[in-house]
C-alpha cells in the first residue's frame, strides 16, 4: 500500500489547496424528538479520502446519508443547518436530488445485490440515469467499471450469471462497481468492509486508495487500523449529552498519534 | 397445568386444521362424485339445449372466461395504481389510512349490492342493457380490495436495502417503480389475482341481472345488449330445477366444471408464482 502524505493539524493549513467538495456547516440532525447529531462542521476536499470514526450510535451513518440526501428517506429526521456541494446547498429550492445522489455513489454496509446476473448489475444504475446508451457503450463501462473495481477477471467468463453466485466480497467489489459505472464525483462509503474477510477488506482498501485519485471518498469505519492506512483527514464524532458531535477533525495521523482530545483519545484506547 | 397446555392447544388447532381440510375435501369429493358422469367431450364443446337438460355448457364456459378476463384486465392497472399510491406515492398517513379504509369498506361490500349498482348505473343510467362489460366492471370492482391489498402487503416486504441501493444510485422514484417495485411485487398482484379471480369466477349475485342471461348468447360482438352465458347463474338455474335428473347430472357436472376452472387458474399461474417468489427472495 502506498504511504499517505504527511498533512499538518489545522484545516486552514492544510498541505493540498484543494478544492472543496462538501462543506457542512452547524449540521444537526433530531429524529423524533432525540437529537442524533449537533452542530456538525467539516469541510471534504476534492480527492481527499475523508474518514468518520467514532463510537457506534454518534451519528456516522447519518452524516454520510445527509451527504446525499438519503436521510429524505427516513421522514422522522429533520436535518438543520447546511450541506453546500460545489458551492451549492443541497437543499436550496431547485436542487435535483436524484442527480446529487446520481454525483455521490453509496457503498453501503452489507453489499445490496439485485437478483439478476452481475452484468445487468453493474449497468442497473447507469441505464437509467443516462439514457439511450447503445448497447456497446454499455458492455464497455461495465467491463471499464468492473476492472477498476478488480473484478472484471474473475467475472469475465460469467457475466452472465447470478450475481448472487459471488462470494460476499466479490459482492461488495460489484457494489463499488455498479457505483463507479454511473461515474460518480464522490463515494460515500458506510463501513464498506465489515462484512468482509481481511483478503477481500485489503482488496477494497487498495481499491479506494486508487479511486481517490479520480474520486472523493467520504468513508465511515469501526476500524481504526483501516483508518489509518487509507485516510487523508479524520473527523471523530463523539457522543456527547447523547448527540454525536465532531470531537476532532484534523489529519488522519494527528488524530489517532497526537490526539488532544479525551474522547477521542478513550475511543481509540478502548473502541 | 403447562404441559396439557401444550398438548390441549396443538391438537385443538390440528382439529380445526383437519376439520377445515375435511371439509374442503369432502365438498370435492361430492362435486366430483355426482359432477364426473356428466363431463365427456360433449358437455364441454355443445351449448346449451332444453333448458339445460341437454347439450353442453360451451358458451357458458366461454362466457365466464370473458367476465373473469374483462375482469382481470380492469383490475391489474387499477389495483397496482392504488397500491402504489398506497405504499410510495402517499406522503401522509393520514391519507393511506383513508385509503385502507376505503380498501376494506369496499371488501365488505355484499355482492348483490354490487349487482344493485351495476344495474342502476350501467344497464339503466348508461343504457347498456345486459352487457358482458358491465359484469366484467362489477367483478373487477369486487376483487379489486382483494388483489390491492396483496399487492400492498408484497410491495411493503420489499427489503428496504433495494430501494435504498437505488435510490443511492440516483434513480428517480419512477424508476424505482419500474425497475425495482413492481419487478419484485408481480408475485402479490398474481396471488391476490388469482384469489379474487377464483371468488369472480363463482359470483352470481352481481352479474345476474347486469351481464348473463341463461340461454341464447354466443359470443359477444359489441357492448350494449351483449350478454354472455356463464357458469355460475346457469348453476343457480339448473338449481331450481335440479328434481329433474337429467337436469341434476347436468347441474353437477357444471359445478365440477367451475371448481376445475378456478383449481386450473392457480395450477397455471403456480410455476410462474414461485419463479417470482425466488426471484424476490434473491
Amino acid at each position: 500500500m502506498k504511504p499517505k502524505d504527511n498533512c499538518l493539524l489545522d484545516e486552514s493549513v492544510s498541505t493540498a489547496p484543494a478544492r472543496e467538495i462538501f462543506r457542512i456547516s452547524n449540521l444537526s440532525v433530531v429524529a423524533r424528538g432525540k437529537s442524533i447529531l449537533r452542530n456538525v462542521n467539516a469541510v471534504i476536499k476534492a480527492n481527499q479520502v475523508f474518514g468518520i470514526i467514532g463510537p457506534s450510535g454518534a451519528g456516522k451513518s447519518t452524516l454520510l446519508r445527509c451527504l446525499n440526501r438519503l436521510s429524505d428517506l427516513t421522514p422522522e429526521l429533520e436535518v438543520t443547518g447546511s450541506i453546500e456541494y460545489r458551492g451549492r446547498s443541497i437543499n436550496a429550492p431547485g436542487i435535483d436530488a436524484d442527480a446529487l445522489r446520481a454525483s455521490t455513489g453509496f457503498l453501503f454496509q452489507q453489499p445490496v445485490i439485485f437478483p439478476t446476473s452481475i452484468y445487468k448489475n453493474v449497468i442497473f444504475g447507469l441505464r437509467h440515469i443516462r439514457r439511450g446508451l447503445s448497447f456497446a457503450q454499455l458492455r464497455e463501462t461495465a467491463e471499464s467499471a468492473l476492472r477498476e473495481a478488480a473484478l472484471w477477471e474473475e467475472v469475465k467468463v460469467r457475466l452472465h450469471d447470478s450475481a448472487l453466485t459471488l462470494s460476499v466480497g466479490q459482492q461488495q467489489r460489484l457494489c463499488l462497481a455498479r457505483v463507479l459505472a454511473t461515474q460518480p464525483d464522490v463515494i460515500l462509503m458506510d463501513e464498506p468492509t465489515s462484512a468482509l474477510d481481511p483478503k477481500s477488506t485489503a482488496a477494497i482498501e487498495e481499491l479506494i486508495l486508487q479511486l481517490k485519485a479520480r474520486h472523493t471518498i467520504v468513508l465511515v469505519t469501526h476500524n481504526v487500523p483501516q483508518a489509518r492506512r487509507v485516510t487523508d483527514w479524520l473527523a471523530c464524532l463523539c457522543l456527547r449529552d447523547g448527540a454525536g458531535e465532531i470531537a476532532e477533525s484534523a489529519c488522519c495521523d494527528a488524530v489517532l498519534t497526537n490526539s488532544q482530545c479525551r474522547e477521542v483519545i478513550e475511543y481509540l484506547n478502548h473502541g | 397445568m403447562r404441559r396439557a397446555s401444550n398438548v390441549i392447544f396443538p391438537a385443538l388447532c390440528g382439529f380445526c386444521a383437519f376439520l377445515a381440510c375435511g371439509l374442503l375435501f369432502g365438498l370435492v369429493f361430492v362435486i366430483a362424485q355426482r359432477g364426473l358422469p356428466a363431463i365427456n367431450w360433449r358437455f364441454i364443446t355443445e351449448e346449451i339445449r332444453q333448458v339445460g337438460s341437454e347439450g353442453g355448457i360451451f358458451y357458458n364456459l366461454i362466457g365466464t372466461l370473458i367476465l373473469i378476463g374483462t375482469a382481470c384486465l380492469v383490475v391489474v392497472p387499477l389495483a397496482t395504481g392504488l397500491a402504489l399510491t398506497h405504499a410510495v406515492y402517499a406522503r401522509k398517513a393520514s391519507t393511506r389510512s383513508r385509503l385502507g379504509l376505503f380498501l376494506y369498506t369496499l371488501n365488505g361490500i355484499p355482492s348483490i349490492v354490487f349487482g344493485i349498482f351495476g344495474f342502476i348505473v350501467f344497464v339503466k343510467y348508461f343504457n347498456w342493457g345486459k352487457s358482458w362489460l358491465t359484469g366484467g366492471l362489477l367483478l373487477a370492482l369486487m376483487i379489486l380490495p382483494t388483489v390491492t391489498v396483496a399487492l400492498i402487503e408484497r410491495i411493503k416486504a420489499l427489503p428496504r436495502k433495494y430501494l435504498e441501493a437505488a435510490t443511492g444510485l440516483g434513480l428517480r422514484q419512477s424508476q424505482i417503480v419500474w425497475s425495482i417495485i413492481l419487478p419484485q411485487s408481480w408475485s402479490g398482484l398474481i396471488t391476490g389475482g388469482l384469489l379474487g379471480l377464483a371468488r369472480a369466477a363463482g359470483e352470481t349475485a352481481p352479474i345476474m341481472f347486469t351481464a348473463t342471461i341463461f340461454a341464447g348468447a354466443s359470443i359477444p360482438h359489441g357492448v350494449r345488449e351483449s350478454p354472455v352465458l356463464s357458469l355460475p347463474y346457469h348453476i343457480f338455474i339448473l338449481a331450481q330445477d335440479s328434481f329433474d335428473p337429467a337436469v341434476a347430472a347436468k347441474l353437477w357436472g357444471s359445478a365440477l366444471v367451475l371448481l376445475a376452472l378456478v383449481f386450473a387458474l392457480s395450477i397455471l399461474a403456480l410455476p410462474l408464482r414461485l419463479r417470482l417468489h425466488d426471484e424476490a427472495q434473491g
